[in-house]
């Protein structure tokens, strides 16, 4: 059993899809490009000048950041509790972080 | 500050010398080899970097500094182009500043937090703006759109005939969603207070939000 | 289906005469009148002369959420305003924009519009992007056993893994592109909304592949 999962992760750590060291979001910094991973802890449709959007925050132990996705109303998959990865480059809002259209990746729960 | 202008025609030129004799740190970007080469053979304006390239590509933008840039100009003659600069500017490098150029006012709609762009500027508005500013006093004229028309920078020269003169600022009442940022007189700047006193001949600048455009005309045109 | 092109080069010519031959109701949009004449004299759709990000210019094509439109000119930046104008002002749900530069495809992947490289560029692609109807295979086995399909994930279909795909249509998934990159994805992988998958079926699998995309419960 343990062997197989040990096949298991190296096959994962094999696959060519993103899945970059991610950083605590306590030590996440304006400008800088990071992956951060957490929980959706909340969902927001942030419709601007008339055009859609959508604004998530997520979460992990150390703080939270917020991820906006400018013309989405809703993004497959990404729903409240949901463990996302978020890549990209935050700028500061006030006194939180926010990222704009940013990949991301689902993550198992 | 480290501004980066996309588009070296006459506003980014035009642009760029000021910003630099204020004692910034200017790029200019432009896709025409003859303007770059010509921008540094003839060194003007004095001091901006030139970099050649396309400004729509996120390696340019890495190249000329985007990462640590504070404002990104796109003044280009197209906007298209100058949407994609904004966009790139905001959601690859997170530039906490982006101003955009409006070229045809049938697209200034677009110029918003959807394409990045905080502050936009159209030309023909403008410059209507200061014709319009030219030749009639007393009347309303808008100069800049900021937070995708969300917000108003209008100018307004006080005729005789308005009511804000020999008025202090608190008792114009003016809708809360306005503010007069600045008063231009005899050639000074007035930084406007509550009980400033306007003058005939005074240049109002104020800020508008929201739909309280009509209150803030009727306060200091009449 | 009501589809507008926008662009009358080659490719947005193509596009444009093929849909119309099969009765779907086109409308061609350049900016030149010279262009429409890539159409030919048979063709059964309209022209309109105008700039495709104009917003008066797209409703009185007759833009509505139950269109398509195809960004094709041959300008990227063009194709994209357009493709956001369609996808986010008017709710076009089929949009596909041409992206000449692979660099900029991944990053307007990511605000969800489906972008063709160039060198991939068929009036096929774009049809099929367009009509999001049966896919013709990508390829045939010459015993006519297996084939290659593409297709792109729906948002139901997110959350789920390349195995459960694998699983239910009894095939392989072989590529996995995400943002404009290609991988070789394992089983473990979990599929997001937009991936575009390339899959090795049993040839008379195609349904039941759909069935298990637009299956809404995740797996556990």
């Amino acid at each position: 059993m343990s062997i197989l999962r040990r096949k298991h992760h190296d096959d994962q750590a094999a696959t060519p899809l993103k899945q970059p060291n991610s950083i605590p979001i306590c030590d996440t910094q304006p400008r800088q490009k990071v992956c951060v991973c957490g929980k959706v802890i909340r969902m927001t449709a942030r419709p601007t000048s008339g055009q859609p959007a959508l604004a998530i925050s997520i979460s992990d132990d150390t703080g939270t950041v917020t991820a906006v996705w400018t013309g989405r109303r809703e993004i497959g998959g990404v729903t409240l509790g949901r463990r996302i990865a978020i890549e990209g480059v935050p700028v500061k809002h006030g006194d939180h972080l926010e990222f704009t259209n940013p990949d991301y990746t689902l993550l198992p729960r | 500050m480290n501004v980066i202008i996309a588009g070296a025609g006459s506003v980014g030129r035009y642009m760029a010398g000021q910003l630099q004799d204020s004692g910034h740190d200017v790029t200019l970007i432009d896709n025409d080899t003859k303007v770059v080469s010509q921008g540094r053979a003839t060194r003007t304006p004095i001091g901006v970097t030139w970099h050649l390239g396309d400004a729509c590509e996120v390696a340019t933008l890495t190249a000329v500094g985007a990462a640590e840039a504070d404002v990104v100009a796109a003044v280009t003659g197209d906007d298209e182009d100058n949407l994609v600069v904004s966009l790139l500017s905001k959601q690859e490098f997170a530039v906490p500043r982006v101003v955009a150029r409006v070229n045809n006012p049938k697209n200034e709609w677009m110029f918003n937090d959807m394409w990045g762009v905080d502050v936009s500027v159209s030309t023909p508005h403008l410059l209507t703006g200061l014709v319009e500013e030219a030749v009639t006093v007393g009347s309303f004229v808008r100069l800049l759109s900021l937070e995708g028309g969300k917000a108003r920078l209008a100018e307004v020269t006080l005729a005789a005939g308005s009511p804000a003169i020999a008025k202090e600022l608190t008792d114009l009442g003016l809708p809360r969603e306005s503010t007069v940022v600045a008063v231009l007189r005899d050639g000074h700047v007035v930084v406007p207070r509550g009980d400033t006193v306007l003058h005939q001949g005074d240049e109002v600048l104020v800020l508008v939000s929201g739909g309280v455009e009509d209150d803030v005309r009727r306060a200091l045109v009449g | 289906m009501h589809v507008i092109v926008v662009g009358c080069g080659r490719v947005g010519s193509e596009v444009a005469l093929s849909l119309a031959s099969n009765e779907h109701d086109v409308i061609v949009i350049d900016r030149r009148a010279e262009a429409f004449r890539r159409l030919g004299e048979d063709f059964k759709g309209n022209t309109m002369v105008g700039v495709g990000f104009d917003r008066d210019v797209l409703t009185e094509a007759g833009i509505t959420p139950d269109c398509a439109v195809a960004a094709v000119t041959s300008g990227d930046n063009s194709n994209i305003l357009i493709a956001r104008v369609a996808r986010e002002t008017f709710g076009v749900k089929h949009v596909v924009a041409r992206i000449y530069d692979p660099r900029r495809a991944s990053i307007y992947e990511r605000l969800g519009i489906a972008t063709v490289a160039s060198v991939a560029w068929t009036s096929a692609r774009v049809l099929r992007h367009l009509l999001a109807e049966e896919a013709t295979p990508d390829w045939i086995d010459p015993s006519a056993k297996f084939t290659i399909i593409e297709r792109r994930v729906p948002a139901a279909g997110a959350g789920m893994t390349v195995g459960d795909v694998e699983a239910g249509s009894s095939g392989r998934v072989v590529v996995l592109g995400r943002f404009g990159e290609a991988s070789l994805p394992v089983p473990s992988v979990l599929l997001q909304e937009d991936d575009v998958l390339h899959v090795v079926i049993p040839a008379d699998n195609g349904d039941q592949l759909d069935a298990v995309l637009h299956h809404k419960e995740e797996s556990h």
